[in-house]
């Protein structure tokens, strides 16, 4: 976890929740991949909640309840969960590790991807 | 997925002739490597431990010297296919111990407009699955040829 900010954490925790989905998923076992020991991304996917702050962790939780992928990557400063245009000074903030900057629009978590 | 819309995914820059690692680790080092050369990625290290994680729970080889790592991830923002040649093979964990010699690295993000990772995924293993295929495949050493050979096959 060393070196990692909280949305970066926060950022591989939905990765590894949407394997797990994903892996439990008959469409995707039906592709032939062999999968075992899913208890093992169980434990790193709970590891990433205790590294977690748990104000950054609840934010996460709460928005899950409503959109399925709670955060959402941002292009060219476009969130690509909904397409709404973000302030170009909001990726500044995002920068900082002190808060999470979340879409007007959707509600989603912002993460900048370029 | 029609094979028109897969042979669009494949690009002269995300192909890799000359995988040399011999880990598994070492292997999706140089398969990412491309995605950051041509910013398609901001850092390496979010989707490289996602795709370990994946590997952790089996390897992506389907045997037969063909592996297909692949991933969502918010690392990126489109469907990308990496495609990498390890002339000398690499020990990856494989389902039949041989070791794998060609790779298709999937990755796509969670939000996936047009859906086409899940059905990428299924046409891949497929098209590998096809014995002649396969073996044209493995002969393999450059962009040209690979593409070449994929199109006849899927003629
Ligand atoms: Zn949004």
């Amino acid at each position: 976890m060393a070196g990692k900010s909280q949305l970066e954490l926060l950022v591989q925790y939905q990765d590894l929740v949407l394997m797990l989905q994903e892996l439990r998923d008959e469409a995707v076992r039906g592709i032939g991949f062999q999968v075992e020991n899913l208890s093992r991304l169980e434990e790193a996917i709970q590891e990433l909640e205790r590294a977690l702050h748990p104000r950054y962790l609840r934010t996460f939780q709460r928005i899950a309840a409503r959109q399925h992928r709670p955060i959402a990557p941002v292009s060219r400063d476009v969130c690509l969960g909904c397409f709404a245009r973000q302030p170009t000074s909001y990726k500044a903030r995002a920068w900082d590790d002190s808060e999470l900057i979340t879409c007007e629009q959707c509600g989603r978590i912002l993460y900048w991807i370029d | 997925m029609q094979n028109q819309l897969l042979l669009g995914y494949f690009r002269e820059h995300l192909f890799v002739a000359d995988i040399d690692a011999d880990t598994t680790a070492g292997v999706l080092g140089q398969l990412v490597e491309p995605l950051l050369k041509n910013s398609l990625i901001k850092n390496k290290t979010i989707i490289l431990e996602t795709l370990q994680k994946r590997e952790a729970l089996g390897s992506t080889s389907i045997g037969r010297n063909i592996a297909v790592p692949h991933c969502r991830t918010l690392a990126v923002s489109e469907v990308i296919i990496v495609v990498g040649i390890s002339p000398g093979g690499v020990d990856f964990n494989a389902p039949d111990g041989e070791p794998v010699n060609l790779f298709f690295l999937i990755v796509a993000p969670p939000q996936d407009t047009h859906n086409h990772y899940l059905p990428i995924l299924g046409k891949i293993v497929e098209i590998v699955r096809n014995d002649d295929i396969r073996a044209s495949l493995l002969q393999c050493g450059t962009y040209g040829e690979f593409i070449e050979t994929l199109e006849e096959g899927l003629r």
